[in-house]
């Protein structure tokens, strides 16, 4: 039975459109991404590890890139609430602390990525969080030599230590005693013998050094001190370092009090004596990567840098190195100072820092020779890109690459915006965009034709010789033309929509492919970086870095909000995106910045004197605060209305033309904006008008409120994603017809409530503020991840439900479809689309609705979109599977009989309701891609009105066709032209054959007539 | 101090945890021909609901999820490639095992099944997707092999056969067929296997010149026609 009804929902899907396996990297591309390194802590930023980098990211993945090409040769992707705290590697092997309080324990194959172990240590609940948060928690991995095989010794919650071995069996785990505690430890260190934990303590006014050992073996606590020092403040931490000879492990700690440096061996039972360092004014102290190997960084007053080094034999702390010039000044930026070990064991520092004075970044390597106390410095420059990357804010460095040349010298930086590069001396072997991993807005833009690209630009004014010479220029062509036809004509090689719309010939013209599937997609990232994606193949055309203006001084974030796409080919100046941003200085002024940027080069449309290529975009500060809403007309001029937080409306370009033309359309703007009233989120309808007693600007004025339930917050407010309507009606099997309530000023509000644990689904007209539908569904377990998307008169929303107390109710996901149509039901006409918002008409409303079932979860939903709006409408939605998956219109109908169809809704196409939506994998269109936590889905029509351009982003990005409609528009795939000349050819011959008999018997016929 | 900050909203869940009672799950995945290894499963997760409490799949197969309080779950597995059947879990509030029941997705959640599946909760992998269709590729065999191409085939055959034959016929049994052709249908068959249609579309630019009495001729009752076919391959 259930077979059957697959069976039948398959045949039902894939007539329509179907994947070929010769389609793939032809029609879509795929680009994994892993994210920006997480640089804040040693314990989560990128090392080197043998052939691998391996890091964890600020997309929550855990990664391991190969060092030769940059891929990534495995991933691992934890969930939100999941952050990965800290990772670890020995050996083949690789583990994370993940969770609040570090409460997992993941161990992972190193070549292949495979889990190995999965533990938890302590509930996620038990997790504390501490201020940066992964302060407290801690993985060491040791070998034991006695039993031959690695041991964990995990540090979670800031109090606990938990011994484990290879299999995830608890040896012995320890808590600190006081729970209340006033010790967050931070560091553990262990011996074969002793584990020694070393932490913070509050006291009175200042911090105290804690330390406890514990038993290796055992887990019991051997001593407990409190050294008494004297840490003012937190940013100023400890270094606790570490020296090994033979078995033993020599711990010394380190802190700074009133500038001078102070130290603590330490031994088991805990019983030694603070020395200090005098003389030398301290101001800063931090572990560089050799805390294991005795070394740390001591910076002096005046930024001079000390490489520290604790030596064991002679129980002494003393600089070994000192970077004199390593304060930042007008010539240099701050360095970067890392240690690693070299292949032999020796510690190699590495300081890395920007020269002003040579435009490059200078790379100082210090091979320090412990055994004959001796230390050496040399370095070299290379030429980082800082114009188009931005400042580096993080440097691994792989000691056993150096040797006594540079030759080999690898280097890995990670840059603010958001990019990870690795350095081979002076080389950059590659390069990994991770900024791509967070895309804030991306919009898709057409390309021109060639012949406008190729245009002669001067044909006026030629005269007849020009012309002449000219024509025959072109005429030049004309063979290969020739050669290109008959070549098309033979072997029926035409521009199909199963062939690669990327350009064939090397030329690096940007032109659009016979169906119009290659387009730019600009996407602007979190990390300050706008890109121009080629929509053919996934290559980066064109970045450019978006420039801090005046907060560059202070810092600064820019975080895009809208992106509207102002000029398209068909105006003459060309394809042009504007970028409304927030730029959030570290001064905590928050501005609107727009960037007006052409979408074929990425160059500034503002800047009329094409300053020099490369540099940082200039941005327009357009609004002095944070922004409110933002629209753009739908005029001539594309006009964009900001409105500040005073609720002024703000244009760009403000060009009297413009506000002239703004000035006509005020009276048709209605905006729906959020406000909190007394405790209660309302909602607010508003409008514009001018009152110059008040400001010189428009202002928006509220006309109507919405008053939600108190404690019920608005989560998202989605506007109606409109394409051109094709139909205003749907003619049903009996010649009526069911005409499409086409508001055009419909509105899809969210919302979530916590008291009553449900989730509202509200569509609102923005005009009077009347509520066309509204919904409520439960929150399971108290989060609202509804899922909505809103089109002409169609509403789909997927939601989680968990209330299966009623009769024949079941857990899981729902899908619900709404579709909204005129009046009381078929023929019953209100003209919506025309109608006055005013009238009491537009409540005339009737709803069709239908509700069904999903195996698993979505996180992003849109529908396709088609030039004419033609091609049925299908649903497009990135489950938790990490794919894409499309969900046909049929199968969404919310007319769907009960019943088995009559001949009338068999006419209409209607198939019977079934609640289960099929898991069809081939309504799979990222087929074996991965594609993982996606936000949003990006659909743009095509030349083609059967096929929809579908760009997905979240941590990958993914991009293919769709035609929900199947391709009606072109020739079928299954058209084959050498069955037709065959054919066609066989009848030619067969013709030719049977004439002369024909005409044979002819002849005769009328002989013997 | 902002160091040793916690959440005071988990330290209320805490107290909250710590009075109801949790049981840990326990599972693996039973490998078959469709997927062999951890290789060809690559990453998966299994899941109670909607994924708030969840577990991975670990090397060997095995996955437990932790901290599951008391009620009825639905549990499903993520899996990019792999289709898993759905399973209903019972974690009863008392310290006995949970229960484990199948469960077909698309149907009421509490109904009385009568049998329970073991507990270590067995998941085993239903089909592999299929992503793609098979492409109609061109092949000239198959071209032949439909029925239409075959009776063109079989009619050109025919047609330029047929008079060998007639004349390979022995007279008697011709005019044996000749006498039935004119009352039977056998007759009208031929006529309409006989590519007649043919001839007088070839010669159709000739008859528009030719006189009428030849178009009517050859419109005329066809028996006659054939006869005389026949009786001029006889004379010659």
């Amino acid at each position: 039975m259930r077979c059957l009804r697959q069976l039948s929902f398959a045949s039902l899907c894939v007539t329509a459109w179907a994947l070929h396996e010769s389609d793939v990297g032809v029609v879509d591309w795929n680009t994994k991404l892993i994210g920006v390194p997480l640089h804040g802590s040693p314990h989560t930023a990128p090392a080197f590890y043998g052939d691998y980098i391996l890091t964890a990211t600020n997309n929550n993945v855990l990664a391991a890139l190969n060092t030769t090409d940059g891929s990534i040769v495995w991933r691992s992707i934890y969930d939100t609430e999941d952050p990965i705290m800290a990772f670890s590697h020995s050996d083949n092997s690789v583990s994370s602390l993940s969770g609040p309080g570090g409460s997992i324990l993941r161990t992972y194959d190193l070549k292949t990525g495979h889990l190995t172990l999965e533990k938890q240590l302590h509930k996620p609940v038990d997790g504390r969080l501490h201020e940066p948060q992964n302060l407290g928690i801690s993985l060491l991995r040791s070998t034991d030599p006695s039993l031959n095989s690695t041991v964990y010794f995990a540090l979670t919650n800031g109090d606990s230590v938990t011994r484990l071995d290879e299999t995830g069996e608890t040896l012995w785990s320890w808590n600190s005693p006081d729970q209340a505690s006033l010790v967050l430890y931070s560091h553990i260190i262990a011996d074969p013998s002793t584990v020694y934990l070393v932490g913070l303590a509050k006291s009175f006014a200042s911090y105290t050094l804690h330390v406890t050992t514990l038993s290796a073996n055992t887990g019991e606590v051997i001593a407990s001190v409190n050294i008494p020092a004297n840490i003012k403040d937190e940013t100023s931490k400890f270094v606790a370092v570490s020296s090994q000879i033979g078995p033993t492990t020599t711990v010394c700690v380190n802190w700074l009090e009133d500038d001078v440096l102070k130290a603590a061996i330490l031994t088991p039972d805990l019983k030694g004596q603070v020395m200090a360092l005098p003389g030398v004014k301290y101001v800063r102290i931090s572990e560089f990567g050799l805390s294991n190997n005795g070394q740390f960084l001591a910076i002096k007053e005046g930024g001079a840098a000390h490489v520290m080094h604790f030596d064991v034999q002679a129980s002494s702390l003393r600089p070994i190195w000192e970077f004199g010039d390593a304060a930042p000044s007008q010539a240099q930026s701050d360095s970067h100072f890392v240690g690693s070990l070299s292949r032999d064991g020796q510690p190699q520092v590495a300081r890395v820092y920007w020269s002003n004075a040579h435009n490059k970044v200078i790379h100082q390597t210090l091979a320090i020779d412990l055994s004959e106390g001796k230390a050496s410095a040399s370095g070299f420059a290379f030429p980082f890109e800082t114009r188009e990357y931005g400042v580096i804010r993080h440097v691994a460095f792989d000691g056993s690459s150096t040797g006594n040349t540079h030759e080999n010298t690898r280097t890995l930086l990670t840059t603010t915006t958001g990019s990870i590069q690795l350095w081979q001396h002076d080389k950059m072997q590659w390069v990994r965009e991770e900024a791509l991993a967070s895309i804030q807005v991306a919009e898709f833009v057409e390309l021109p034709e060639k012949k406008a690209v190729m245009s002669h630009a001067v044909v006026d004014e030629e005269g007849y010789f020009e012309r002449l010479q000219r024509q025959l220029s072109d005429a030049k062509n004309l063979p290969q033309y020739l050669a290109n036809f008959a070549r098309r004509f033979a072997t029926g090689s035409y521009a199909t929509v199963t062939t690669s719309a990327a350009s064939s010939s090397d030329e690096d013209t940007l032109t659009r492919d016979a169906f119009g599937f290659r387009q730019i997609i600009v996407a602007a990232t979190a990390y300050g970086k706008i890109f121009g994606i080629d929509s053919s193949n996934g290559r980066v055309l064109w970045s450019r870095v978006l420039g801090l203006g005046w907060a560059a001084k202070v810092g600064g974030t820019i975080i895009p909000i809208k992106m509207f796409v102002t000029r398209t080919v068909s105006d003459p100046e060309g394809p042009q995106i504007v970028l409304v941003t927030q730029r959030r200085a570290d001064n905590s002024l928050i501005d609107t910045v727009l960037f007006h940027v052409n979408a074929l080069t990425g160059d500034d449309v503002r800047d009329e004197h094409q300053s020099i290529p490369g540099t940082a975009l200039e941005g327009l500060d357009a609004v002095m605060g944070p922004l409110v809403d933002v629209f753009m007309l739908p005029n001539e001029n594309r006009t964009i209305v900001m409105l500040d937080e005073y609720l002024q409306a703000r244009l760009y370009p403000d060009t009297p033309s413009a506000q002239a033309e703004f000035e006509s359309f005020v009276p048709s703007v209605h905006l729906a904006l959020r406000a909190d009233v007394s405790g209660r989120r309302q909602i607010l309808g508003h409008q514009l008008a001018l009152n110059l007693e008040l400001s010189q600007f428009y202002v928006a004025y509220p006309t109507w409120t919405l008053s939600l339930p108190p404690k019920e917050e608005i989560n998202n407010i989605i506007p109606n994603t409109r394409g051109p309507v094709a139909s205003i009606g749907k003619v049903l099997g009996n010649r009526m017809t069911l005409y499409k309530y086409l508001n055009p000023h419909l509105t899809l509000v969210l919302t979530s409530s916590a008291p009553s644990s449900t989730c509202g689904i509200y569509v609102l007209d923005v005009v009077k503020g009347s509520v066309i539908y509204h919904a409520s569904v439960p929150a399971a377990s108290g989060v609202c991840d509804v899922q909505a998307t809103l089109t002409e008169n169609w509403l789909v929303y997927h939601y989680f439900d968990d209330d299966f107390s009623g009769t024949g109710q079941s857990k899981g996901y729902s899908v619900v479809s709404v579709e909204f149509y005129e009046g009381d039901g078929p023929d019953d006409k209100i003209r919506s689309s025309e109608l006055s918002s005013y009238s009491n008409k537009t409540l005339h409303v009737s709803t069709y609705e239908q509700s069904f079932i999903m195996p698993h979860g979505i996180t992003a939903i849109s529908p396709t979109s088609t030039k004419f709006g033609v091609s049925t409408k299908d649903i497009i939605v990135a489950n938790r599977k990490n794919s894409i998956q499309s969900i046909p219109r049929r199968l969404l109908n919310p007319r769907r009989p009960k019943h088995k169809p009559t001949s009338e809704e068999q006419e209409e196409m209607l198939v019977q309701y079934d609640a289960v939506l099929p898991d069809d994998a081939r309504l799979v269109l990222s087929h074996n891609y991965e594609v993982a936590n996606v936000r949003r889905i990006v659909t743009s029509p095509s030349l083609l009105e059967s096929t929809s351009l579908v760009f997905v982003y979240g941590l990958d990005l993914f991009f293919t066709r769709i035609a929900p409609s199947g391709t009606f528009d072109v020739l079928s795939e299954n058209f084959n032209k050498v069955q037709l000349v065959l054919t066609v050819a066989g009848l030619g011959i067969a013709i030719m054959v049977t004439k002369p008999m024909v005409q044979r018997k002819r002849l005769r016929e009328r002989w013997y007539q | 101090m902002k160091m040793v900050r916690t959440l005071s909203l988990l330290g209320f869940l805490l107290s909250w945890s710590s009075i109801t009672f949790a049981v840990e799950l326990h599972g693996y995945i039973q490998w078959n021909k469709l997927c062999p290894d951890y290789g060809a499963l690559a990453s998966a997760k299994v899941l109670l609901d909607s994924g708030r409490i969840s577990g991975r799949v670990t090397r060997n197969g095995n996955f437990s999820i932790l901290d599951v309080p008391p009620g009825t779950y639905v549990l499903s597995v993520l899996s990019h490639d792999y289709s898993f059947d759905h399973v209903r879990i019972d974690v009863p509030p008392s310290e006995t095992l949970p229960e484990v029941r199948p469960y077909i997705f698309g149907t009421p959640l509490l109904t009385t099944t009568s049998f329970n599946l073991p507990y270590p909760i067995v998941l085993t992998p239903r089909h592999k997707n299929r992503y793609f269709s098979p492409r109609e590729s061109f092949n000239l065999l198959g071209m032949f092999q439909s029925p239409m191409m075959m009776i063109m085939v079989l009619t050109s055959v025919m047609m330029l056969a047929m008079p060998y034959i007639v004349k390979q016929l022995d007279p008697e049994t011709l005019d044996g067929l000749k006498g039935h052709a004119t009352t039977a249908s056998i007759e009208k068959s031929i006529q309409n296997g006989d590519p007649r249609g043919l001839s007088a579309l070839l010669s159709a630019g000739e008859e528009t010149k030719a006189s009428t009495p030849v178009a009517k001729s050859n419109t005329g009752p066809s028996t006659l026609q054939q006869r005389k076919g026949g009786k001029g391959n006889k004379r010659r």
